[in-house]
């Protein structure tokens, strides 16, 4: 795959933390150490489940108050890639409390198909610190993986991008 | 707007997009408007297949359909498109915010232990 670095599509984030690698590695594999930092300021985490484990589901609730009451969102995924201390891949997509993909019906979409992100976390230990590169991709399900939604989209930005000159 | 709003928007323009047809549709838009007609010639569909496709990208505002007594001429609305280009300008913060709080969080547990050496 090409190097997403700079797409429009892809967040890259490199980050440097001050303790050894295992400690990252649990602050993305270990419930309890999740919940502390990945929902926002106002909102916290009540379910974090984990199945570390290549074809494991992860479930995660957010939950925050907002003027018309309390508001949970829930996220499933799947484990694609673990490597301890070196590599974790998940999807990630907006589910049921039960895990099950929520199907954009409120669109009227018979053959809507959920969108899944991709979270890949690359460690490597540096001198006792940490060096971690997060990349998060989105892809939709009927594309073979994040380089060919990729290239469709740009594909079609260009065509817009001409389009619009007119 | 909420992050949560426009995360959610997002999502359903991903999901429409989601699908191969529809995105021929908005290529082929790309290059100037079009009836369903002339829309649905380079696909082996019903015209009925064509305009619900059509109908659910209207839905998600990436089609404007005209107004010209009978003929409905579609055309592109790429505004929701850029959305989706500009994808990472939405994540980004988000995940910025969330590692400073991991940081936090790891400075809080690094005192944590310090603290609990002492008692020893």
């Amino acid at each position: 795959m090409t190097d997403t670095k700079g797409s429009r599509e892809a967040v890259v984030i490199e980050r440097t933390f001050d303790v050894p690698v295992d400690v990252i590695w649990q602050m993305w594999t270990d419930p309890e150490r999740f919940k502390e930092w990945f929902g926002p300021t106002d909102a916290t985490i009540p379910v974090a489940k984990m199945d570390v484990r290549v074809g494991g589901r992860r479930l995660v609730c957010m939950e925050a108050q907002t003027p018309s009451g309390l508001r949970s969102m829930w996220f499933a995924g799947e484990y694609l890639q673990v490597v301890p201390n070196q590599l974790l891949v998940y999807t990630e997509f907006i589910s049921d409390e039960n895990g099950n993909a929520m199907p954009p019906s409120e669109m009227g979409m018979s053959e809507g198909h959920p969108t899944t992100t991709e979270v890949r976390v690359e460690l490597e230990p540096l001198d006792g610190v940490t060096k971690m590169v997060m990349t998060h991709v989105g892809i939709p399900s009927d594309s073979p993986g994040a380089a060919g939604w990729t290239m469709a989209l740009d594909k079609l930005a260009a065509r817009v991008a001409t389009g619009s000159r007119r | 707007m909420t992050a949560s709003t426009a995360e959610q928007r997002l999502s359903e323009t991903f999901a429409v997009l989601a699908n191969s047809t529809r995105r021929a549709i908005l290529a082929r838009l790309a290059q100037g408007e079009a009836t369903v007609n002339q829309l649905a010639e380079p696909f082996a569909l019903t015209l009925p297949a064509v305009s619900k496709h059509i109908k659910v990208l209207a839905r998600a505002g990436l089609v404007v359909r005209g107004h010209r007594g009978q003929y409905r001429p579609c055309a592109i609305d790429a505004m929701p498109l850029e959305e989706v280009l500009n994808w990472a300008e939405q994540y980004r913060p988000i995940w910025e915010a969330r590692f400073d709080r991991m940081n936090d969080y790891l400075t809080r547990l690094g005192r944590q232990q310090e603290a609990s050496k002492k008692d020893d």
